[in-house]
């Protein structure tokens, strides 16, 4: 029998782990997302995303629209920066084609590409201080400067979205001077503004203690998953296809891209995009004074649009990252394959090694900081 | 749609690009294709694929250390295994592509391709993709599921002789829950 001093007096509580399924209807996924997260107590040890609530077919659509059906549609793969989808599209169709593209055409794309990744910058600014619970209402200091851009795309491509203004070949209208003056001055004040984001979030305590140090992205790792965009360049990776493989005008502008000199956790990611967001001001300033004038397309634009035979793969560099697109043309009106390389995609592939043995209250900060959008990942 | 790409005029024999003479240069054999829109593609047998991708992204000249894409075709007598690969520090590019002939294919199977996501994490969510789109399986895949159709979705859409069973659209199936 044993003595009173060689009784065990550790409680005898059962220990396991636990299945937890969060999502595909979470508030803070952004779109559906289903997560079956593992625990040990409140800690994550092991995620599975469940993918595919919101495929909607699009490279079988890709094959089975002409080409002109199909420029209306591919905006929606990434409903919150249309701009870059039909830009990766269009390039990819045109390096294919070997069309050339009218200068001013190309200004006007960039332009345009560049509210949008502000816009898209913007959007998630604001839902992301809310994935962090912060319920004061910030989100609407940034909706409002968005505002204001989604009313100039509507002014000129008719949508707020979903624009389908960059065809393949050049663009879809001629802006009217008082549009370029709207947006002038918006550019005058929106630095301004930025300010005030940073001044009521950068150096905010609370907001500090859940960024700080969490979610840390090795270099290794990111590059080991093919992560691209701000959220690998806040770890040190210096790739950002406006400079490394110039396309457009870019090599024309002048403008920085932040990279960061350690492995970046989610407060870097969150001031790389800050930093994003002034330089795209910067260009759009640059681009508003360099506009030529000119023709803005050079291919017509018909329901009978062809491409000539060939294959090809072009990308842009996406407010989430490399955004590529790998075309087979037989020279038809419509594709024999369309492929597409969605950042989301990729960069959503290192959850599971980001929360890893991080306490599930963290989930929502780490997934909100590597900026995923569902739709541009379900496609 | 069942149309397959025109036959591309025949091009002068062309000698291996940088990437296909470092290969040679191991003692890998590939078959220079025409290039796409001015990137070297090569094509590899299936068995030297993992060998080739090691040396390519381990070798400090070439570094062709981002995977960017993996792709499925399915072409007229082929399914083809395309691999977009850049480097994140220089500026090479090269495409690969597995070719595995579709009278090579056993009835009632899928083509096989190595699978890369043993060394390199890129490639596990598009192989996965390409499984399940494509229908081309991965050997050596460690979690090879269907990842954005339900997991007993029928056939695999981007093939060419790929029917819908159902009319998901308009049901019109007799018994449908729908």
């Amino acid at each position: 029998m044993a003595t009173d001093t060689e009784v065990d007096l550790t409680p005898r509580l059962k220990t396991d782990e636990m299945l937890i399924n969060m999502g595909p209807q979470h508030p803070a996924t952004h779109g559906v997302l289903r997560l079956i997260l593992t625990l040990d107590g409140e800690i994550v040890r092991h995620t599975e995303p469940i993918l595919g609530h919101l495929h909607r077919a699009q490279e079988w659509q890709g094959q089975n629209r002409t080409w002109f059906q199909y420029q209306a549609l591919i905006d929606r793969v990434d409903y919150l920066s249309g701009m870059f989808t039909s830009w990766a599209m269009a390039r990819a169709a045109e390096v294919v084609d070997g069309c050339e593209v009218p200068e001013r055409a190309e200004y006007l794309r960039v332009m345009v590409s560049e509210m949008n990744r502000i816009t898209s910058h913007l959007l998630w600014l604001g839902t992301y201080l809310i994935d962090l619970g912060a319920m004061f209402g910030f989100p609407f200091y940034p909706f409002r400067e968005r505002e204001k851009l989604l009313e100039l795309f509507e002014e000129i491509a008719g949508q707020r979205m979903m624009f389908n203004y960059i065809r393949i070949g050049g663009v879809m209208r001629n802006p009217k001077d008082a549009w370029l003056s709207k947006l002038k001055k918006f550019t005058e004040e929106f630095p301004d503004r930025v300010d005030e984001y940073e001044a009521i979030v950068t150096e905010n305590p609370i907001f500090l203690k859940r960024t700080k140090g969490v979610g840390i992205l090795r270099k290794e790792l990111g590059m080991d998953y093919g992560i691209t965009g701000p959220s690998i360049r806040a770890s040190g990776v210096n790739i950002d296809l406006r400079r490394t493989k110039p396309y457009s005008v870019y090599p024309k502008l002048k403008f920085d891209v932040p990279v960061n000199d350690r492995d970046g956790d989610t407060f870097d990611r969150y001031i790389f995009r800050i930093r994003e967001m002034r330089q795209s001001n910067e260009i759009i300033k640059q681009c508003l004074d360099m506009l030529p004038q000119g023709e803005i397309s050079g291919k017509k634009q018909i329901a009978g649009l062809r491409v000539k035979a060939g294959e090809g793969f072009a990308a842009v560099e996406s407010p989430r990252g490399t955004l590529g697109c790998y075309i087979i043309s037989n020279g038809s009106d419509r594709a024999y394959r369309i492929k597409w390389r969605n950042p989301s995609f990729c960069n959503l592939s290192i959850l599971p090694e980001l929360l890893k043995n991080h306490p599930i209250a963290d989930v929502m900060a780490i997934f909100g900081s590597i900026d995923v959008i569902l739709p541009d990942v379900d496609r | 749609m069942s149309e397959t790409p025109a036959a591309k005029p025949p091009e002068e024999p062309k000698g291996p690009g940088l990437c296909g003479q470092f290969l040679k240069d191991h003692g890998i054999a590939t078959t220079r294709l025409p290039d796409s829109c001015g990137v070297e593609t090569i094509e590899i047998d299936g068995a030297h694929l993992e060998a080739a991708m090691k040396l390519l992204r381990g070798s400090s000249e070439i570094k062709l250390d981002y995977l960017v894409a993996v792709s499925g075709v399915d072409s007229a007598d082929t399914f083809d295994s395309v691999y977009q690969l850049w480097s994140y520090s220089n500026n090479n590019e090269l495409i690969i592509k597995v070719r595995v002939k579709k009278t090579d294919v056993v009835e009632g199977q899928l083509p096989l391709v190595p699978s890369l996501s043993r060394f390199w994490s890129a490639a596990n969510w598009h192989e996965r993709e390409t499984y399940d789109l494509v229908g081309i399986r991965y050997y050596g895949h460690p979690y090879l599921r269907r990842i954005l159709n339900v997991w007993d979705w029928d056939g695999h859409p981007l093939r060419r002789d790929y029917k819908q069973l159902v009319d998901a659209l308009n049901d019109k199936a007799p018994g449908s829950f729908r």
